[in-house]
């Protein structure tokens, strides 16, 4: 297993097995239903067009909150204002990139090739599924070796490797996106 | 500091004066890597002041990123948060 690397012509490209591939897609799958539940539909649609969300509330799930996070620390009601006028698109925003992922990897084989406008959404997904793995299994910068030895049968262990991986993934992607010192 | 200079200026002129600033905050999941070149795609700041307001965030526990309107803030912070960082504002006291 690789992460991403650059070809000889410049291309992003990142070689994955079928199994691995299996689970980008179910990832991606989930980021979508994570980020806008089915069924995907407006209650005003003019509201809609213009990214506007009156019914939005501080999320009750932590992972949600963690993607949403309020803008007004010490302000409940200018964050709910916020959040009304942003968060909206901003989901919306995460849902292409998810779907942008799917996209790419449906037309791959084992080598998947990124086009320059797919980048910030493989990017942006990585990070969206890091995010909302990372806060279900409570990750903090003292409890990775706790996590990675986690017996086989506790839920965390899996979620733990995948995030892990796709820890490896952004970070190989990230660098490759750096300009050189 | 003297308390004679203390007397009522009004709110709103200070109001206006005040920029707003941007806080970006540590958390345990967003990569070091991924954090600096956030900062220089959407700023537009070179390698090294990405690096140090990374640092910052990091080893501090949040970094002012940028400042400006209370709008421009604003934009900004929805921005972060499209990129998965955990970022607030306020009038810079």
């Amino acid at each position: 297993m690789g992460g991403f690397s650059k070809s000889l012509t410049g291309r992003v490209i990142l070689r994955v097995d079928e199994v691995e591939k299996g689970l980008l897609v179910q990832l991606a799958d989930q980021v979508c239903e994570f980020v806008i539940p089915e069924p995907r539909e407006h209650v005003d649609p003019l509201a809609a067009i213009v990214g506007i969300d009156m019914d939005a509330e501080f999320p009750d799930d932590p992972a949600m909150a963690r993607l949403f996070p309020d803008a007004y620390p010490d302000d409940p009601e200018a964050s709910l204002d916020f959040r009304r006028f942003t968060q909206r698109s901003l989901q919306e925003a995460k849902l292409a990139h998810a779907r942008t992922v799917l996209q790419t990897l449906s037309k791959s084989g084992e080598k998947v090739t990124l086009g320059s406008g797919d980048i910030p959404s493989w990017l942006g997904f990585l990070n969206d599924a890091r995010l909302a793995i990372g806060t279900r299994i409570d990750i903090t910068e003292e409890n990775h070796q706790e996590l990675a030895d986690l017996p086989e049968d506790d839920p965390r262990h899996g979620m733990f490797h995948v995030y892990d991986w796709l820890t490896y993934l952004q970070e190989s992607l990230v660098q490759l996106l750096l300009p050189h010192k | 500091m003297s308390s004679q200079l203390d007397v009522a200026l009004p709110e709103t002129v200070a109001d206006v004066d005040r920029p707003w600033i941007t806080l970006v905050w540590n958390d345990p999941i967003n990569l070091m890597s991924y954090v600096t070149f956030v900062f220089m795609e959407y700023f537009k700041y070179d390698r090294a002041k990405a690096e140090l307001l990374m640092l910052d965030v990091h080893e501090k526990g949040r970094a002012v990123v940028s400042n400006g309107t209370r709008e421009e803030m604003e934009r900004d912070v929805a921005a972060m948060h499209g990129y998965g960082l955990w970022a607030t504002l306020k009038k810079d006291d």
